[in-house]
């Protein structure tokens, strides 16, 4: 088995509310192999960014990291100095934020702020960066290097920043590229043309990726294998291809048949999920689906189920899917 | 940005035409000029030639004009308190005024700046809530009090510096400056802290807001994320984005300065414009407080301008609202 790249173990983070403390993440472990895209998928307010903004330490108060360990290529990401880790952000793991409107600064130049980027890690200045900064934005495919360098965001489309986003993200060669929502901001159009550039610069650099969506459409096209977080706990991860024909965990059935998948006959199937995911502070005892699952049992009440390995898939699951059943 | 600057332009000068008309309106409808400038035992005749001779006569529209043509010519009218020409009386008292607004602003910039950037980006801080607290007492005082306070301590007390005037004034032909004698900076200490007072508070204020907000944005937060030093952060890349209201703030806070210093100037007796403005108001000297009015105009709409003009510079964003 090879090593990960990226090994996240009984991830914690909470919230401190002046009610008290409530668990946004709840000992959240996956891994990312080198080369590998893992995508994590899960509703809004699954704890999907907020798993990735605690692996960079950008979680901002009241989240608060208090429990895990992370581990980047050998080395323990979170015991470091805030001057190390602002090494290994932006050097060492990329991260694409999600609406290319508002994440890049309005009042200095595109190239500004790729070559402040790529001066904060690698070890160049002046000509060579910039020239390093135009390759980058010709390879996130915009068009005039030179001019594009010189303009400001707003003088550019949602798409063309949402490259430039991209290529902020990757200037410096990091070794793994959290993307956050990559394409929820753009037009459907867009989407596709953003999805294609990531897939290329990812075959092209072999980094690993982190690939937060709630679209599984997008995980179908990019993941290789894929967790599933519910209610800030990971409900089942496995390889893209299980996951859609025969998930282990009820939840990640139901996730998939609540998305519409038309059949070669025409026909669309489209079931819901009962219920709502219970909100920050207000998981119930035991399984936190089990309100609303379709297997529930009374251990299921009782205990949280916890992760565990079968095959190449890991799920917490008491009463997992059988793979015929799917 | 041609157009831009066109549009800002041709904007001043309808906005100084109504403030000249306002004026004029004030001098021509309060008081009776015929009271002033007659002698108690006038005829009829030397009365009705006064009219015809100051267009008192002519329909309103005429008369405007007619004080517009006088405006831009340098004729500014008579005084009717000391019957000197009005632009002598302005450009007598212009120096000292100026000269405190100078260094009013300068002490805002040199030390509201820094203790506003070091507040927004220190929030928490012990030294930056300390700020804030001095700060709160700087914008809730009123100017007499801070200044009669300063003459209390700096003057009575320690006798460290002078109360009143200007100390010693050097003729320059067109301008009379107290700042090239060691006097004169210590007299315009004072009256120009007075004046900076609130400013500096202010300013303090406003920057620490800014900032605070800048810092919760998402594309602070996505520099973090690329491992930006915390020092480019803020003073890069956070900083750029408040200069906007910042540079607009100081603007008008300097036309502030300049048009209401009639205060400070009262209460440490400063030989400015201010002190002419309360004895023109005493003695009801319409002319002069009119030209008063206009001048005041004139200077916020110059310093409004020049900002507006400095906008694009800053923000490119600003030349696409335009259009």
């Amino acid at each position: 088995m090879t090593t990960p790249l990226l090994d996240v173990r009984d991830l914690t983070v909470t919230i401190n509310r002046d009610a008290g403390v409530v668990t946004a993440l709840d000992k959240v472990s996956f891994f990312v192999n080198p080369g590998e895209v893992l995508g994590i998928v899960g509703e809004s307010g699954a704890g999907k960014s907020i798993t990735g903004a605690a692996i960079i330490d950008l979680l901002v108060a009241p989240l608060k990291r208090t429990g895990g360990t992370i581990t980047l290529a050998g080395e323990r990401l979170d015991t470091l100095s805030p001057k190390a880790m602002r090494a290994v952000r932006g050097g060492r793991i990329g991260f694409i934020f999600q609406d290319p409107m508002t994440s890049l600064n309005p009042v200095i130049t595109i190239g500004r702020q790729l070559c402040d980027t790529i001066e904060a890690h690698l070890k160049t200045g002046g000509d060579k960066a910039k020239k390093m900064a135009l390759e980058w934005i010709e390879r996130v495919g915009l068009p005039n290097p030179d001019v594009q360098f010189k303009r400001y965001p707003h003088q550019l489309s949602g798409g063309m920043r949402q490259r430039i986003v991209i290529a902020l993200a990757l200037c410096a060669n990091p070794a793994l590229v959290i993307a956050d929502e990559p394409t929820t901001a753009l037009d459907v159009s867009v989407q596709a043309h953003i999805l294609q550039l990531m897939r290329d610069l990812h075959r092209e650099s072999k980094t690993s990726m982190m690939l937060i969506t709630h679209d599984l459409g997008v995980i179908a096209k990019m993941a290789d294998r894929v967790a599933v977080l519910y209610a800030g706990r990971v409900a089942e991860i496995s390889p893209v291809g299980e996951l859609f024909n025969a998930p282990r965990h009820p939840y990640t059935r139901g996730l998939i048949r609540a998305t519409p998948m038309p059949f070669a006959n025409g026909e669309v199937r489209l079931d819901q999920i009962p219920g709502a995911m219970p909100g920050l502070g207000k998981t119930p005892p035991g399984c936190a689906f089990n309100p609303r699952c379709f297997k529930v049992e009374g251990d299921c009440r009782a205990a949280v189920p916890p992760l565990t390995s079968r095959e190449s898939s890991a799920f917490s699951c008491f009463h997992p899917l059988e793979k015929e059943i799917a | 940005m041609l157009n831009y600057a066109a549009s800002r332009i041709a904007q001043t000068f309808i906005v100084l035409l109504v403030i000249s008309f306002i004026a004029f309106l004030l001098v021509a409808n309060i008081g009776d000029p015929l009271t002033a400038l007659l002698s108690a035992d006038a005829t009829v005749t030397e009365r009705m030639e006064l009219i015809a001779r100051l267009g008192l006569d002519q329909p309103i529209g005429t008369r405007f004009l007619h004080f517009l043509g006088n405006l831009l010519q340098g004729d500014f009218g008579l005084s009717y308190r000391t019957q000197d020409p009005v632009a002598k009386l302005i450009i007598e008292r212009m120096p000292a005024t100026i000269e405190l607004a100078f260094v009013s602003l300068l002490i805002t910039i040199l030390v509201g700046v820094p203790a506003g950037i070091y507040c927004g980006v220190n929030p928490h801080s012990l030294f930056g809530r300390f700020i804030m607290l001095i700060s709160t007492a700087g914008i809730t005082l009123p100017n007499f009090v801070v200044g009669l306070l300063l003459i209390a301590v700096f003057s009575v007390q320690m006798g460290l510096l002078p109360s009143f005037g200007r100390g010693t004034v050097t003729n320059l032909g067109f301008w009379s400056t107290g700042l090239l004698s060691v006097s004169g900076w210590r007299a315009i200490i004072l009256p120009a802290a007075t004046l900076s007072t609130f400013q500096v508070a202010f300013v303090i204020r406003m920057l620490r807001t800014q900032l605070m907000e800048v810092g919760q944005s998402e594309h602070i937060r996505f520099a973090r994320a690329r491992g930006l030093s915390e020092a480019r952060i803020w003073y890069v890349y956070a900083i750029k984005n408040t200069l906007l209201p910042v540079i607009t703030m100081l603007g008008l806070q300097l036309g502030n300065i300049i048009a209401f210093s009639v205060v400070s100037e009262n209460v440490f007796a400063w030989p400015g414009l201010g002190s002419l403005f309360l004895q023109s108001i005493q003695a009801a000297d319409i002319p002069v407080i009119a030209i008063y009015l206009i001048f005041v105009g004139l200077v916020f709409m110059v310093i409004n301008l020049v900002v507006e003009l400095l906008y694009p510079l800053i923000d490119a964003r600003v030349l696409r609202r335009q259009s």
